[in-house]
């Protein structure tokens, strides 16, 4: 016996989650219209509103700086962001309370591989790809519509990068949030929180200013880094490349750093004061 | 060479004492008052390597989390525990890679997956060869004769399968030490004897050591030499099965079979009765006086038949549960009653 080797053991945790999700067709069928269908209302709601300004302005309607199709790839970038989160980690931060609560997590203990690494990635949530899809079929629709823009080789590097970078600042105060069932016990969790907190990132930071805006931008870029989540990439696609964003840019990459770091603290924090239930 | 060596091991929690109804629910928003409950009380217990331990308790006497803490999934409160030269609860990988725990009520396979899944996975996470993943596999699939169930997801088994197939997952990675929680709670008697076979077989072979809990009399006579018996958080026993006879009975059962239908009325004056169905009768008598009054009846009256015997092990068993937890509820009694003198004394002055 040697140590596990962590790509493989992924592996058999997407490998298994698909046969899963395969024998309960229906409830995946109907993951995937519900995911999808949410996408699509989105879109329709911010078509929307540009059509509304479009007829009260002069043609050149904009949200904060953002053009109609400029802020479709910021649309796309959060479908993105979101089917990744949802695809790797969101039904095992769900699941986390329940295994406070009932136990099971007894068994994570006994695993010779990291805890927070099984814990995190256990469940592979199938139905997210579709959802991926659509929101690359969004990028791939908008980015030639958006005037005036080329592209470079740089973004179309970088912006596969900070797409990372986002999903993984979204897992850290996900799987942070829920830790804190562990530490609670029992029925109580953070984790809902997560919805109303990430709810901020799904705009454009630029709308985010005055005496109420403001604090709201400071407090959602460099106390829980969830505005840098989807503006960073959408801004590397959408809008040229300007020397004025590369210190928000390299603070992603900072940000990202510091949210696992501290997420890492809170989850082996919680685990060190699991009380186990009674069996 | 000690393989599992435990002193002063103590585990607390503390419990939010939560009052009925509504309105008291409420003032416990604000005012919380919490129990300390000992579940281990300081547990000294050296076992060796190969051994069979049983833990025997009433419910709630720790066994559990005397398991849970030797497994490292919590933590103690005090005290000292070393398995394999590990601290349990720190966790370290070496030591999960070499030892396993199976707990009879809870499931740790894909549920809706076959065991066969399940499998493979434990294969990865434990990062076993495959050839060595293979023949262990086989052999312990064999052996507990579960072969055509490997494709079956595993909500579709029955409680005796499901355990069969929990088993060999624990066992995959080759463990030398094993802790088994309660693995036949729920079986017919069937299951019960085949997992006890199957285990029996599988520790002379690989001689691993292993602690069992169990609540089944018949698991462990079948299994183990050594009982050590926990009540109350406590170590009250550590011996063999038949020395817990010897130390807590304090009575043998005389039969006697009487001639002619012969039957004295005064039986009672050799010890309780326990059962009269002329011409036999089963008299509980003082193991101090077992001579005497057996001398007496093979001197006074015809008999056809007598013998002597132990009580039944699970009579025994039970009474010295009964017994420690009365113990316990008086001694938490006189706990209150002191507090409450305490608080009577402290409000005159």
């Amino acid at each position: 016996m040697h140590r596990p080797n962590y790509l493989a053991v992924f592996w058999m945790f997407a490998r298994n989650s698909l046969i899963r999700d395969m024998t309960f067709r229906t409830n995946y069928i109907i993951e995937v219209i519900f995911g999808v269908s949410w996408a699509l209302m989105n879109l329709g709601f911010y078509t929307l509103i540009y059509r509304l300004m479009y007829a009260d302005g002069d043609g050149h309607a904009n949200i904060a700086g953002w053009s109609q199709y400029q802020f479709f790839v910021f649309i796309a970038t959060t479908i993105l962001v979101n089917s990744l989160v949802e695809g790797f980690f969101m039904a095992n931060a769900e699941e986390l309370s329940e295994l406070t609560r009932t136990g099971g997590l007894d068994f994570a203990l006994l695993k010779p591989i990291d805890t927070q690494f099984l814990l995190s990635l256990q469940r592979v949530n199938w139905s997210a790809v579709p959802k991926l899809i659509l929101a690359l079929a969004l990028l791939a629709y908008s980015i030639p519509r958006i005037d005036g823009l080329t592209l470079s080789a740089i973004q179309f590097l970088l912006y596969p990068l900070y797409i990372v970078l986002g999903t993984l600042i979204l897992y850290s105060v996900m799987i942070g949030l829920a830790a804190t069932s562990i530490w609670l016990g029992r029925n109580q969790s953070l984790y809902d929180f997560w919805f109303y907190i990430t709810n901020f990132s799904r705009y454009p930071m630029e709308i985010y200013e005055g005496t109420f805006g403001s604090p709201l931008r400071f407090v959602f870029t460099y106390m829980i880094p969830i505005l840098v989540v989807i503006n960073v990439p959408a801004a590397t696609l959408a809008k040229p490349l300007s020397a004025t964003n590369w210190p928000l840019a390299a603070f992603a990459v900072f940000a990202t750093v510091a949210s696992l770091a501290v997420s890492r603290w809170i989850f082996q924090r919680a685990l060190m004061s699991y009380r186990s239930a009674s069996s | 060479m000690s393989v599992i060596e435990i002193h002063g091991l103590r585990k607390s929690y503390r419990v939010y004492q939560k009052k009925e109804g509504l309105l008291a629910s409420f003032s416990g928003l604000f005012h919380r008052e919490y129990r300390e409950v000992n579940a281990v009380k300081g547990i000294d217990l050296t076992v060796d390597k190969g051994e069979f331990v049983a833990f025997l308790g009433p419910n709630g006497a720790g066994k559990t989390t005397t398991l849970k803490l030797l497994s490292g999934v919590i933590t103690p409160t005090a005290g000292e525990a070393r398995v394999l030269g590990y601290v349990p609860w720190e966790r370290e990988n070496d030591y999960r890679r070499r030892f396993a725990l199976v707990m009879g009520q809870k499931n740790q396979l894909w549920w809706d997956l076959p065991a066969q899944e399940s499998f493979q996975l434990h294969q990865k996470i434990y990062g076993i060869e495959p050839t060595a993943f293979k023949q262990t596999k086989d052999e312990l699939v064999d052996l507990l004769g579960v072969a055509k169930l490997l494709g079956q997801p595993v909500r579709e088994l029955s409680l005796g399968e499901r355990m069969k197939m929990e088993l060999i997952a624990a066992l995959l990675h080759s463990p030398e030490v094993l802790f088994l929680d309660e693995p036949t709670i729920g079986l017919d008697v069937v299951a019960q004897h085949n997992i006890q076979k199957f285990l029996k077989h599988y520790q002379q072979v690989r001689g691993i050591t292993i602690l069992l809990t169990s609540h089944y009399m018949k698991d462990v006579a079948a299994l183990c030499k050594r009982v050590v018996i926990i009540a109350g958080g406590e170590i009250v026993h550590d011996g063999s099965l038949e020395g817990v006879i010897d130390r807590f009975s304090d009575y043998k059962i005389l039969t006697v079979d009487f001639a002619d239908d012969r039957m004295p009325s005064d039986l009672a004056r050799f010890g309780e009765v326990r059962e009269l169905a002329p011409p036999r009768a089963k008299i509980e008598v003082d193991r101090n006086q077992i001579a005497s009054v057996l001398t007496n009846v093979l001197a006074n009256y015809s008999i056809l038949d007598v013998s002597v015997e132990d009580p039944p092990l699970e009579e025994v068993i039970a009474s010295l549960f009964a017994l420690t937890e009365k113990q316990q509820r008086d001694s938490q009694d006189a706990n209150i009653a002191t507090t409450a003198a305490n608080v009577a004394a402290a409000g005159k002055n």
